[in-house]
Order: structure tokens, then sequence, then C-alpha cells
């Protein structure tokens, strides 16, 4: 299979180790371009891409490359396992790296961007083909040195063994003696790989110790804002009332002049609609710039978004849903105002949800500095190629120059956090530019009042419902939802040419939906009659710079979708349990689609292949099909629905004032659901309104859990964050600005206020989906349906605040 | 300028007095380990030992502390070995890991005082340090695993 005089096409699959004896890796990679000729092999040619997803050194060091971002998902670990068990190496010989985010390494690793608990769902086929390719290059290299067949050959940790005489060679004897060119032709030689059977795994599967964890345990892992360069400046912002759209009009640095190291202020350059009116007082240390920063005297055009309010953003909310002609159908299945029309009973119910905010523990901050021509970012970001491509673009625009004169590169750093709260990069940009007016490297480091005020909260949302009762059946369902889509802020993908975030409406209309903003409101459960209307308030998008948040619109959809249903069970006399199930039988546009849609015009070829993946595609092509997280469909819903409540006992009797509630959820994307189940117990004090939520029950399906310890960490890590926005986050903006600025005024979950957390894996062996954030979906409506049970008042604002309980017990 | 002990060790830093602790350790000495999440003392990321008790150090003034000893998580352990660090990797607990500096300086503190807490003496003095990741199931553990491990080696 020799390939050294064949030319290879830009498709081509290779194995292979550039020359014998030290210092030269195996890697595999695609080419991206033509190599011919004996010599190809030791002189790595221009045209030759190595080590896309690892390298194993003739020491036997595998090292697998990870371009995800570390934020506390320890996804690199999972990542490695996954090469690691088909490629057959000892996991001890296993160790991971992270390329940092240069124009160069986006061509080699393609786009790193981190989000919507997609990186095992979309990196899993390829890398464990990538490890199995690997696998066969060394049994094939070592049954050659042996002096045995290849079908005699067997890989175990690290070593090539004849089965018939027992001897045996050891990855490293491999790549010390020999050199290694195996090409896998795209798309039928990747394609057919084989690859283990899930029984046969054994790192996939086991919960292997983190890599990340140690340098977590002693102080040594280097977060952004650990980054600290020779003559560093310290930025501190002042910022405008307005989260968005002011402007600077004048600076007054008198009374900072006095402070010790003062240097002085910048009004960053806003005209690229970032950083609005953002003012930073730079001084030779953090405290300093902080001084200053309350020294200077600035005065601002508030801008066209000074005076909205959370009030006044409902009030619009509400004129535009009573709108018949706004908005456009994300679902619009059989024939929902003639079931409107026809029923016996229509039930209605408004929910609406407030914003909250990621408040990552770390606050946001970026360190840049100018060598050469080179501009370096120290920062920790969920994409560093958007970060590089933003500050680019930014550059460009503010040194008149074109973007392909200019080299950025983003040295990654661990991620204090990330909940979908580092995917912007203002503060990368505004260091940018102080470091240009400075002429020294600037660490602009926000305080957490400004990480606050500068936020990218989730969108308030308003939602109408209707259902129809005829025949003590449900029959249609009709789901209005107001918001701010995320999607039009998010311009960097259409800048650089892609159509990302935005879908078609379901009509075939054009009309744009944000699927972000909207998914989850399509649901799982099979009903012949069923619309939802999606309206965009665009003013919010920009006025609260509305973002994506852990989960996104299925943390407020899944909410009002699951409450909803819960409502309409009780309305009908129906169990909520046996509802739901009556609904979950998997058909029609539930019953999951047989791969994950590479097929053209199918609707999950959209994220899969075009946004999420790895991989820089050398043409439209798509990866080759695999198996897609949608199998089974409602049917995998169903049944972590009987496994939770099983589990919890639902049914059971309950004392006064206590209630049970349950929850069903798809989480992430409909092309890449995580199924889950979840069941709150909650004691509701009938005076104070308080509610004290006891216990969760979570039952999950991600098909194959990599590594279940950790698994089960983010299943309840994620219950938490929702229990934390069921409870107590709330974010509100009055006069353009946020209202609350730290942990006294927003408050996240403490340790006291946690449940008792029982949790399932139900592991069907399906293609493995995201378990980071899904399970945070069931525990807002559990919660909701739980309180109704215990003093039967329905709850329909997220949070459910106990003054709001108080007044729906008077009312009652 | 201000004198202080900190791991040990003496240091002279060039800062008025009335600087918080925390930007002196982080961003003087670089002794990062130590993080800074809040300013008003309600999240614990900046905790640090001073005379072996916690303390939210962004809420200590430098002048404050001299003549003390204050620890950082770099010097909780020589070796990095401490019976909390031990349990925190046995029991996985870091997610993001940026609170856990603080979580385990806390978790330190109180079994110095308190070599084997009950499950409410856990709760009450690990609650004052937020972890947005929530690894709070897995942290109650760790500390009563770190208690066992302390048993074992004293």
């Amino acid at each position: 299979m020799s390939t050294t005089d064949t030319q290879l096409s830009r498709r081509d699959f290779m194995v292979r180790s550039m020359a014998t004896g030290s210092g030269v890796a195996l890697g595999i990679g695609f080419t991206t371009g033509t190599i011919s000729g004996a010599h190809a092999a030791i002189e790595p040619a221009e045209a030759f891409t190595p080590s896309i997803w690892f390298t194993m050194m003739p020491n036997g060091r595998t090292t697998i490359h990870v371009v995800k971002a570390e934020m506390g998902q320890h996804i690199g670990t999972a990542l490695a396992q996954i090469v690691a068990d088909e490629l057959e190496v000892d996991w001890q010989d296993v160790s991971i790296d992270y390329p940092e985010g240069s124009a160069e390494n986006f061509a080699v690793y393609g786009l790193a961007y981190t989000v919507n608990s997609g990186s095992v769902t979309t990196e899993f086929d390829r890398l464990s083909r990538s490890g199995a390719a690997g696998r066969i290059a060394l049994v094939e290299a070592g049954a050659a040195l042996l002096g045995t067949n290849v079908e005699d050959a067997v890989a175990a940790s690290s070593r090539v063994t004849d089965s018939v005489s027992g001897r045996s060679i050891s990855y490293s004897e491999i790549l010390s003696q020999t050199t290694i060119e195996r090409r896998f032709a795209y798309p039928d030689d990747f394609r057919d790989i084989p690859r283990k059977s899930p029984e046969d795994y054994n790192i996939i599967g086991q919960s292997m110790p983190a890599h990340d964890i140690p340098s977590k345990t002693n102080g040594s892992a280097r977060y952004g804002i650990d980054v600290f360069i020779p003559n560093m400046a310290y930025g501190a912002l002042v910022l405008p009332r307005a989260r968005y759209g002011a402007k600077a009009i004048s600076v007054d640095d008198t009374n900072a002049q006095s402070i010790p190291g003062y240097i002085q202020a910048v009004t960053v350059d806003d005209s690229f609609g970032k950083c609005t009116g953002w003012v930073v007082a730079i001084a030779e240390t953090f405290p300093a710039a902080v001084n200053a920063a309350k020294a200077l005297e600035v005065e601002w055009d508030p801008g066209p978004h000074g005076d909205v309010s959370l009030e006044g953003l409902l009030e619009e909310y509400r004129a535009l849903q009573a709108d018949p002609e706004v908005g456009a159908p994300w679902v619009d299945q059989g024939d929902v105002d003639g079931s409107l029309a026809n029923a016996d009973d229509v039930l209605e119910s408004e929910y609406t949800t407030d914003m909250v905010v990621h408040a990552t523990m770390e606050p946001l901050n970026a360190t840049v500095h100018q060598v050469g021509d080179t501009w370096h970012v120290h920062t920790g970001t969920q994409s560093t190629s958007f970060a590089r491509m933003t500050l680019t673009a930014y550059l460009a625009h503010f040194l008149g120059k074109p973007a392909e004169e200019i080299k950025v590169v983003v040295h990654q750093r661990v991620l204090g956090g990330g909940f979908g709260g580092k995917q912007d990069y203002d503060e990368i940009l505004a260091a940018a530019y102080c470091s240009h007016q400075v002429a020294r490297p600037v660490k602009l480091l926000q305080t957490r009042e400004t990480t606050f005020a500068t936020s990218f909260p989730r969108t308030p949302t308003l939602h109408k419902l209707r259902g129809s009762i005829q025949g003590g059946a449900f029959t249609a369902m009709q789901h209005d939802i107001v918001c701010g889509y995320m999607g039009p802020r998010f311009s960097v993908g259409k800048a650089y040419g892609s159509d990302w975030l935005q879908l078609d409406a379901d009509d075939g209309s054009g009309r744009d939906i944000d699927q972000w903003s909207i998914g989850g409101s399509d649901h799982w459960y099979t009903l012949a009659n069923h619309r939802v209307r999606a309206i965009n308030h665009d003013q919010t998008t920009w006025a609260v710079q509305a973002s994506a948040l852990r989960t996104v619109s299925n943390s407020y959809n899944y909410f009002v979708v699951e409450s909803f249903l819960d409502e309409v069970a009780h309305r009908i006399g129906k169990d909520p349990l046996e509802f739901r199930l009556s609904m979950l039988t998997g058909e029609g546009t539930s019953r999951g689609i047989p791969n994950a849609g590479y097929e053209p015009g199918t609707g999950s070829d959209y994220y899969m292949d075009r946004l999420w993946i790895s991989l820089p595609w050398p043409s439209e092509d798509s990866w080759i099909p695999y198996e897609s997280a949608t199998v089974g469909g409602a049917k995998r819903l169903a049944n972590v629905l009987r496994v939770a409540a099983g589990k919890a006992g639902y049914g059971k009797r309950m004392p006064k004032n206590h209630g049970m509630g349950i929850a069903v959820s798809a989480a992430e994307e409909r092309q890449s659901p995580t199924w889950v189940a979840g069941i709150a117990e909650v004691a509701v004090d009938p005076e104070s309104g308080e509610i004290d939520l006891q216990k969760l029950t979570i039952a999950m399906d991600m098909g194959i859990a990599i590594n279940p310890v950790n698994a089960v960490a983010q299943i309840k890590g994620a219950a938490l964050w929702g229990a934390s926005q069921v409870l107590s986050e709330r974010l509100t903006v009055k006069d353009g600005a946020f209202e609350q600025h730290n942990f006294d005024t927003y408050l996240p979950i403490r340790l006291s206020q946690v449940p008792e957390i029982d949790v399932e894996i139900v592991e069907s062996g399906h293609h493995p989906s995201g378990v980071g954030e899904p399970s945070s979906t069931v525990v807002a409506p559990a919660v909701a349906n739980a309180v109704f049970n215990a003093v039967g008042v329905r709850m329909r604002h997220m949070p459910i605040t106990a003054d709001a309980v108080k007044a729906a017990l008077k009312a009652t | 300028m201000v004198a202080l002990t900190i791991n040990g060790y003496s240091y002279l830093v060039d800062a008025p007095p009335d600087t918080p602790l925390l930007w002196i350790i982080r961003e003087e000495l670089r002794l990062s380990g130590t993080k800074f999440g809040c300013g008003i003392g309600l999240c614990g990321s900046c905790t640090v030992h001073v005379n072996g008790e916690a303390v939210r150090s962004c809420m200590v003034q430098a002048g404050d502390v001299e003549g003390t000893s204050i620890t950082t998580i770099e010097g909780l352990h020589y070796a990095d070995n401490h019976p909390v660090q031990q349990a925190w990797i046995e029991m996985q607990v870091p997610q993001c890991g940026y609170c856990q500096s603080g979580q385990i300086m806390q978790a330190a503190a109180l079994l110095s005082a308190n070599p084997s807490p009950s499950r409410d003496e856990i709760v009450e003095a690990m609650d004052g340090n937020l972890c947005r990741c929530a690894t709070y199931s897995s942290i109650v553990g760790a500390v009563a695993r770190a208690a066992e491990i302390a048993g074992s080696e004293a």
C-alpha cells in the first residue's frame, strides 16, 4: 500500500513518519496538495499538512492535538480517550496539547470553536477513525518487522504482538526501526476502516483522570488573568451607563494625574460597533488603574438604547405577539387554526423569562502586545479562530491596513468558566487598541462590576401558548415566542462568508429564524397540529447584547413547553407522566433520522458539517456519514423518563406542601440531542413562598459516556446551573444599563442550597452526544411542575421567586 | 513599602499599604494561583491563610498583615500533596478550576481547626466559596475524604 510514488489527492489521509530515528513524528492528517517521489517521506513537503489529530514520537509518547477550549468540561481528556482507544496506545503514553490560534494552524486544524455541547458529538467519528488508521499502519509495520502476517498481528497497550509466536514489538521500536507511509483514500478507505465494537473499548467508558485537574489543585493552571508580559501596563474600564451604543464625548483626567502609576486614559475606537463608549484608564498596576478609572470624568452621549428598560421591552414584545402578521413559523405542522377553531376547550397561557448571565468566576480579561508585525493575544476564549478573525478585522479597520497584512496569534489559556460567555472579543479589541496607543503590552482586566456591566446575557423572552382540547384529547399547540435573536449580533460568520446561525423559516419564505434563539420549542412530542411562531425584537438584540448562555434557547423553551404540557395534562385530567409517554412515540418528525444527514437537504447537515467541525474542508465536500445522535428519536426520551420516574419513586405519597414535578428535554440541538429526564422534589412554605429544592433525579441517554465520572460531574453541575436559574438568578435592565453588578445582587446557587442529586446514565450505545449542558434544561420546568403539585399554583415566570409564589398563593 | 511573609519567604514590596493583599500576591509577586473573583469578599476565589486562618485577600489591606504568616495555594504543601489536594484529585473535583484554589484553602483551614467535620460543618465552612461550575457535591465529598486522608497520615 506504499504510495510514495502516487499522486495524492487533497482528500487522502496519511499516516506517516518522515524518517526513522529520533526527533520525527508519526502524524495523521490529510494532504492539502500533491506529493510525489521517495523523498517526500523524509522531507516534509510544503504540501503535506501533518499531525491534524495526533502525533506519536519514536519514544512512544503520543500527543493528541486539541483545538477545543478547556473550560471545565475536560474535553481534551475525552477526545484523547477516543483516539487512544482505537490507536491501542497505553493511556500512560498519552498527553494533550492545544495548538495556538494562528492563520497557519487554522489551515491545519480548522475552526477552533467550543460551543453547543458539540465537541464529542462532532469529533467522535473522525477521531476514532484517525486512531484506528494509526493502529492499522502500526500493525502493518510491526508485522513486517516481526516477519509475520498482518492478519496474525494484534495491537494492544502500545505494542504489536504476533498472536502465533507471541513475539512482540513496541510502537516505539517500530517508529525507531522503520518509516511508515500509509495512505487511506477518501472516502472509500476511510469509510471502511475497521473500528472496535463498544464491548471492546478499554479506554472509552473508563473514568480516566482528567489531564487538566492536577494543575487546578496547586495554583499552576494558567488562565488568561495569569498572563504577565515584561513592561506590561494595566487597563481598567470606565463605562457609560448604556450597555450598548453610547459614545464618549470628552474625557477629563485631571483628578487621575495625581495617582501614582497613572499613565493615560484611552478612548477606545468604537466605530467598529464594539466596545461602545469604552474608556480605559492605563496604569502601572491594576489597583492604580482602578483608582484612576474612578477618578476620570467622562461625558457620554447615551446613544439609541439609553432608555431601554425590561418593562418597556416586554410591552413591545406583547404588541408584536398581538400582531398576527409578524414573525415566521419555525414549526408548522397540520391544521393548528382548524383545531383551535373546533376545540371544546382552549387553554391559553403566557410565560416570561428574565435575563441571566454567565458570570464566569474568572472576570473577563485579555492581554495584547505587538512584537514586530505580529499581534499576540493571551486570553481564554471559546474560539481562538473567531478571536483572531475579529481582531484582524478590527485592526485593519483602525489601522487602515489590508487584513492580509495583519498577523494575529491567539495564545489560548485555560478558561475560568465559559458557559457561552467567552465567545465575544471586546476585551481583546480594547486591549489591542490600548496597546497600540501606549506602545506597550496591555493587560485589560475587568472588575466584577464591569464584567457584569459588559456582559452578554440570555435574552428576555415572552411566550404565548394555546392548546386545543377536543373530546378530552390534546389536539393542537400554538407557541408564539418573542425575544431578541442573538444571531444578527454574531455577524462574524457572515463577514467571513458563511451563513451560519440563520436558518430559513419552515414555510420556505426565506424569513430568517435564529435557531439558537428558538430551538427547543420544536420538542420531540408527536403532535399532529403544531406551530411555533418565532418573532424577533431587534432592539433587544442590540440594547442588551443578547447572546448564547449554556443550553441557549433550550433553557427557556423547555421551561415553557414542559410547564405548559403539565398544564394541559391537568386540564384534561391525565397524569403528567402518562400524558408525556403517550406522546413520546417516536413517530413522524420525532422518529430521529437514520444518519447525521450528510445528504443535502436533510435537516441536520447544517451544524455538524458546515460549522462545528474542527477540520478545514478542502471543498464543499462533506464528511462521510455517521450515525446521528437522533437515532431512536423520542423513544429514547420516553425511556429516560421511565428510568427517572422509577428511580425517583414517581407517584409516591408526598407530605403536605411537598411536590414532585417531571420534565424531559432533548438539548442541545435538534441534530445533536442528548436525551434527558428530570424529576424535582420540592417543599414550599405556604407563608413565605420559599421553595426548598430537596432532590433532583436525572436520567440521561448520551449514547456512550466517554468518561463516566466526568459525565456525572457535568450532569450534576449543569443541573445545579438550571436550579440556580429557576430559583434565584435574575438580570434586569433599566435606563439601558444592567442593574446587578456583583454577587450581592446577582445570586448564583451556593453550597448550602444544593439538593441531593441522583444521576442515572443510560448507555444505549448509540453515537455519543454532549453532557455539559443538557441536564440544566429539565430542572426549571421540573421545579415549576413540582411547585404546582405541592401547593397548586402555576408559576409562569422564570426565575420563580418566593415573592412570586407567595403572591400566587394569595391570589388563589 | 510593605513587608510580608508569604509561604515562608520574606518580601519587601513597593506598594501603598492600603493595597489589597490580593493584588500584591497576584500581580506583584506573581503567585497567580490566588484568584480575583468579585473584589467584595463574596466569592472566596482569593482565599489565603493568614496565621492559618482563611481570609479573603481582596478584603485585606497589605499593611494590616505585616508581621503575619501568609500562605497561598502555592505554599500549602511543599509537594502539592496536602490531604485536601490529594482528595481533590482523587475525587476529580475541579471543572474550570478557577475557584478551586480558594476552595482548597478554605477546606484546609477548616480541617486544621476541625479535623473531622460533620457534613453540616463542611457546608457551613464552605458556603462562602462560590463555584459557578457547581462542583459542590464533589466538594463536600472531597472535604470528608481529605479528613480521612489526614487522619490516616497523622
